[in-house]
């Protein structure tokens, strides 16, 4: 069974028919071809597939496609605004917030909904907020440096 | 010495692609037509295959192809040794061992497919432990594994893929000069290398027929070799394409379904991805070997080591393929030495066929399970003869001049010293409250050795172009091979540009791992520059004009017909004289009532040689620290009887951004290594002495000491109760 | 995963009357976080999903009689930074909190965790210590339970074929009252709990003895339990070591726990009881703040 669903990703209207079964992460990486958000663990835990779904965080490889008919997708792929990155993707370059990168869509992606909704994030906050995005390379102080680094340079 | 890139604090600039997430990985990469490859894995531990049906597969709509042994050639694949069918064909030996391949539209397609193949098996006697492998009368997994191609001739059990041996002095005389003897038996656990980008590959055969593959896959002239061997087709008929790899950790070195893409890619027509779902990767990916490690130590009365002796059963599961070292073992094993000066050494490590998943390298082969053993023993020995255990570490530790079992002379021993630092850094001696404890723990890890071809070539443009074929697999190798060229030339960074190209465009490369890109691939680039800036040189001074600029030198030539461009393939040979050594210091408190173990601050430190991208660098000692906190607390793929029940990543448990501890490095830093500008190496150096170092303070913190990994709440409450009773009056005596 | 039907009913009614016409083989599937996962594993393969996504009405969180109703769309998110529920009952809020990671929270429900019953789940726990009644409808009409009537096993609750979970309702501490959730988790901080406790405890008018005490858990039996043997030995006494001790050990009595990988079924029976005293000890502190009239 297929439907066709209407998705707004990163500002865009796509209509897209899709089996009932696809996943919002594979409707995305391969009916629309954004390869960024990633598939790690399968089973929402490590969020590498992580996208704002009407601006809130998700597990893309457990949610349906069908489920966000209608609704607006944040990928990393909409992070960068007239070709410059995000303070939050800067950072993390600066920074080295990541090494292998695969993670590193999934950490963006919730770093900015972060500092969306706490600017200026303790520790504490951060490591709360980034529970969901594991990494296996870089032992997680560059990440926390690297939301640091953003949070700071964001502020007026 | 100041240089002007090298050394300096710059980002990780190599990452544009990655956080924008235009880097195409494996998995990302489409083709017109591509389809889906899927495995059918094994149900049971050791059986014999009466009959598969494929027909209500094939059936199925979406589905291209159903692939059995049967279709396929008589073909054994490994990475030294060659013992594991593509499917198995009359036999399976683990769970989750392939049986049959699917083609099909979609994934969630061809995975229907697979649930719809039927398959007849007849339970085999099977064996799960190391130990009781190779006792007699084991059921035996292998027919005559000394037959097949790459077995080490050495078999005392038919059980045995491989024995290792270290050896120093005569260890039963060293034994007889001890004034006391020490006896103990620890043992590791299964674990993954936990890479979040699982298996992937895609496999397509062009219109030349050549066979065209883009895999997540460190090494890929070796993978080129493997599948020429695999698919029986000469190597220049096959082209590896590099993607970056979304983690590596020694877990990305063999075909995996690559073999089986191209017969998929062969019966379709069509271009196949295939990528395991974590769930394979758990059941049939090559993570670490488990270990059953027993270390016999003599001392003096001054707490002098006299002689040891190591016996390592690794558990190796059903094949022994995936083990890429020329004795087919795990060099680590050596490990059992740890950071000593031993007389009398005699290290035994036997690889061990058994019904479960087959293992393979991890970050630093089978050294987290030996120094876990042997730093843990060391600190047992320690509270047995009432000695501080750095001190009775600083009795023995290794010093210029002493060789090592493999041959090894060293120069620049700075094993004190690091010692020191990772002591006085953690507050060693300040006092501690109650519950809470300090333990420490040494390693030491060679630089790595291979081989790599770098080309360095001059645009038009003034800019320098670097081209390898070594994948990136996040180290930030790549970002340091520029540095190194960019330093030579004395060019600004962002004038040095990385281009990654495929197996056609050099001869060889022995790929990423062991800690060796930034020595082997900085060599080569090093190089590379050197002859690139003679040329340069040569170009100006025939144009008469010193201060050109080199886009003027490189149009110069260009009008002429030439290139300005070198290469240089450098082969490392092993650099006996100089490793690097690690001492690291865990501060743990225990919670009485619940064994609960909390690392309250850990303390790395290292010598090393010249640090080239400090960021990069920093990167890999706290990336390393965290897996090997993951591996001493919480990690485990747990099976029982070969069934796996961690099916999940969220089962496995890797460390999440709330587990990490305040970290404390301290650098030691000696420009004396091998690679460029004297640097050493540092990917493996963090992560094996995580472990005992949190054992040991565990112990210290509350005397409970545990011998088998993963250190968690529970076995330390059950080690405190086993204590509290010991130590409690007798009945008997209380009454009286 | 396999192919299957999908529906999105615009009302409460549509939804029950889909139910009802493909029977057994379809799910209601609310945020998805758990049903799909077990889709994706091939542990289920429904003929049809029952999207509840577009029902109207079922997402209000809302005082009502000296309690909380919250509707069974609300997602676990909703509930955690309600000011309503952290002003009202703010234990309830913090258990939402520590479920899982922020992205489960946005989608899974409190009505999806409820039908789901797996006994590891950390709200059900707060839900039963505070006397939580779930709403339900279905052919037949509108029914309540409790939520110790209305989980039955692992993985089972009392819902009939063609019902669905509508609401909950919590009711709110009485005065002179202190609740609070204890989430053991000895190795990651990503994990169900190894074991959970939610305490409750009402104090008699002198603001030190304890009226009433409510004890649940998690994770140490096939469904959320009560611990009543135990609570009944709280009653009329004053905190102290002796009386948690008893109570720890009559709460071990009650437990029958599962081993998995969050535990041997001895060791979780053990921290059932350490758990409970601390908890207690807890609840006992934010009771007599509470009395004292200073929280």
């Amino acid at each position: 069974m297929t439907r066709v669903i209407r998705l707004t990703v990163n500002g865009t209207s796509h209509d897209v028919e899709v089996p009932t079964y696809r996943t919002l992460l594979d409707c995305l990486r391969y009916d629309l071809g954004l390869t960024g958000s990633k598939e790690g663990c399968g089973v929402g835990v490590c969020g590498a597939c992580t996208v704002l779904l009407d601006g809130k965080m998700i597990s893309s490889c457990i949610a349906l496609a069908v489920f966000a008919d209608g609704r607006a997708v944040t990928t990393v792929e909409g992070l960068a605004e007239d070709e410059r990155l995000h303070p939050v993707q800067q950072a993390f370059v600066d920074s080295g917030g990541f090494q292998c990168g695969i993670c590193t869509p999934g950490q963006v992606v919730s770093a900015k909904a972060l500092l969306d909704a706490i600017p200026n994030p303790s520790d504490a906050e951060t490591r709360e907020w980034m529970l969901g995005n594991l990494c296996r390379c870089t032992g997680y102080y560059k990440i926390i440096e690297s939301i640091r680094a953003a949070a700071q340079r964001s502020r007026p | 010495m100041a240089h002007r890139v090298v050394g300096k604090p710059i980002g990780r600039l190599d990452g544009i692609e990655k956080v924008s997430g235009e880097a195409r990985y494996s998995g990302d990469v489409t083709l017109p037509g591509l389809v889906w490859g899927k495995t059918l894995r094994s149900p049971l531990p050791h059986a014999r295959i009466l009959r598969i049906d494929t027909s209500r597969a094939k059936a199925l709509a979406g589905v291209l192809a159903v692939l059995t042994a049967r279709d396929l050639p008589n073909i054994l694949v490994g990475r030294r040794m060659f013992d594991m069918p593509l499917l198995a064909r009359d036999r399976v030996r683990f769970i989750g061992e392939r049986v049959a391949a699917v083609a099909a539209l979609d994934p969630d397609i061809a995975e229907e497919a697979l649930a719809l193949i039927d398959v007849e098996y007849e339970d085999l006697p099977a064996v799960f432990d190391p130990v009781e492998a190779i006792k007699d009368g084991a059921p035996i997994l292998h027919d005559d594994p000394g037959a097949y191609e790459g077995a080490p001739p050495e078999r005392p059990h038919p059980n045995v893929q491989s024995v290792l041996r270290f050896k120093l002095g005569d260890v039963e005389a060293g034994f007889r000069e001890a004034d006391r003897v020490f006896e103990h038996t620890f043992r590791t656990q299964l674990a993954h290398q936990g890479y979040l980008e699982p298996h992937a590959g895609v496999v397509a055969i062009d219109e030349d027929g050549r066979v065209q593959v883009w895999a997540s896959n460190k090494m890929p002239f070796r993978l080129k070799e493997l599948l020429s061997l695999a698919l029986q087709l000469p190597p220049a008929q096959i082209r590896v394409n590099l993607t970056p790899i979304g983690g590596d950790f020694g877990g990305k070195g063999s075909v995996m379904d690559l073999p089986l893409a191209y017969h998929l890619a062969r019966a379709t027509g069509r271009p196949v991805k295939m990528i395991m779902r974590y769930t394979e990767e758990l059941m049939a990916g090559n993570p670490r070997h488990p270990a059953v490690i027993t270390l016999r130590t003599g001392v003096d009365k001054d707490g002098r080591i006299v002689a040891r002796r190591v016996r390592a059963l690794f558990n190796s599961g059903a094949y022994a393929a995936f083990k890429p070292a020329p004795s087919v073992n795990l060099g680590g094993a050596g490990m059992g030495a740890g950071v000593y000066r031993i007389p009398h050494l005699l290290i035994e490590s036997f690889c061990v066929y058994s019904n479960n998943i087959p293992c393979g390298h991890a970050r630093s082969p089978g050294e987290p399970q030996m120094v876990f053993a042997g730093e843990s023993h060391m600190d047992m020995i320690a509270r047995e003869l009432a000695l501080d255990p750095a001190e009775l570490r600083r009795r023995n530790l290794l010093r210029d001049g002493d060789v090592l079992a493999n041959g090894h002379h060293l120069e620049h021993v700075r094993a004190g010293d690091t010692l020191e630092a990772a002591l006085k850094a953690s507050n060693w001696s300040e006092p501690k409250g109650p519950w809470i404890g300090r333990g420490a723990a040494m390693t030491h890890r060679h630089i790595g050795v291979g081989f790599t071809n770098a080309r360095v070539r001059l645009e038009t443009d003034g800019t320098v172009t670097l081209s390898v074929a070594l994948p990136d697999t996040g180290t930030g190798a790549h970002l340091v091979l520029r540095q190194v060229v960019a330093e030579v030339l004395g060019l600004p960074l962002d004038e040095v540009e990385i281009e990654v190209v495929t197996t056609d465009d050099f001869t060889t490369d022995s790929g990423v791992g062991g800690s060796r890109v930034t020595h082997t691939g900085g060599r080569a680039a090093y190089h590379a520059a050197e002859k690139l800036r003679e040329q340069i040189g040569a170009e100006a001074a025939r144009l008469g004009a010193p201060a050109t600029s080199l886009a003027a030198i490189a149009q110069a030539a260009a009008r002429e017909g030439r290139t300005l461009e070198a290469t240089h393939f450098y082969d490392a040979k092993a650099h006996g004289s100089v490793t690097s050594f690690t001492a690291q210091v865990a501060e743990v408190s225990v919670d009485p009532q619940t064994g609960q173990v909390t690392v309250r601050r850990f303390t790395t430190a290292h010598d090393v040689g010249t640090i080239i991208n400090p960021i990069g660098h920093q990167g890999q000692i706290e990336g390393g620290f965290v897996q090997g906190l993951g591996y001493a607390l919480m990690e485990e793929v747990k099976t029982e009887d070969g069934r796996i029940s961690t099916l999940s990543l969220g089962d496995v448990k890797l460390p999440t951004i709330q587990d990490i501890p305040p970290l404390t490095t301290v650098i030691l830093e000696d420009p004396v290594g091998p690679g460029p500008f004297n640097a050493k190496a540092i990917g493996e150096g963090s992560i094996s002495a995580v472990a005992p170092a949190i054992a040991n303070a565990v112990a210290d913190a509350c005397g409970a000491r545990i011998l088998d990994l993963p250190i968690t709440a529970e076995k330390v409450y059950f080690a405190l109760r086993a204590k509290a009773k010991a130590q409690a009056p007798s009945v008997k005596e209380r009454q009286s | 995963m396999n192919a299957f039907e999908y529906r999105v009913p615009r009302a409460l009614d549509e939804a029950l009357t889909v139910l009802r016409e493909y029977g057994e083989d379809a799910r209601v599937v609310a945020g998805g976080t758990a049903l799909v996962t077990m889709m994706r594993q091939q542990l289920v393969r429904p003929g049809c999903l029952v999207s509840l996504r577009d029902v109207q009405g079922l997402d209000r969180i809302e005082a009502v009689n000296g309690a909380l109703r919250l509707g069974a769309l609300v997602t676990h998110r909703e509930a955690e930074v309600s000011p309503l529920v952290r002003e009202r009952l703010p234990v309830l809020a913090e258990t939402f909190r520590r479920v899982a990671t922020i992205r489960i929270r946005h989608m899974a429900t409190v009505g999806g965790a409820l039908a789901h019953a797996d006994p590891n789940q950390d709200p059900p726990v707060t839900l039963l210590a505070l006397g939580a009644r779930v709403e339900i409808r279905g052919a037949g009409g509108r029914r309540e339970l409790s939520l110790g009537e209305f989980f039955c096993d692992y993985y089972e609750t009392a819902l009939v074929p063609g019902e669905l979970v509508t609401a909950v309702t919590v009711p709110l501490l009485s005065a002179s009252s202190g609740a609070t959730f204890l989430k053991f988790l000895p190795r990651s901080a990503d994990d169900y709990a190894t074991v959970a406790v939610a305490a409750t405890v009402a104090l008699e008018p002198d603001g030190e003895r304890c009226r009433e005490a409510r004890i649940a858990l998690g994770s140490v039996g096939v469904t959320p339990l009560r611990a009543r043997v135990a609570e009944a030995l709280l009653s009329g006494q004053r905190l102290g070591e002796s009386v948690l001790r008893a109570v720890g050990e009559a709460a071990k009595g009650e437990v029958d726990p599962l081993s998995d990988h969050r535990g041997s079924a001895e060791y979780k029976r053990e921290m059932t009881a350490v758990m409970v005293g601390r908890a207690l000890t807890q609840a006992w502190e934010a009771a007599r703040r509470s009395a004292r009239g200073t929280l």
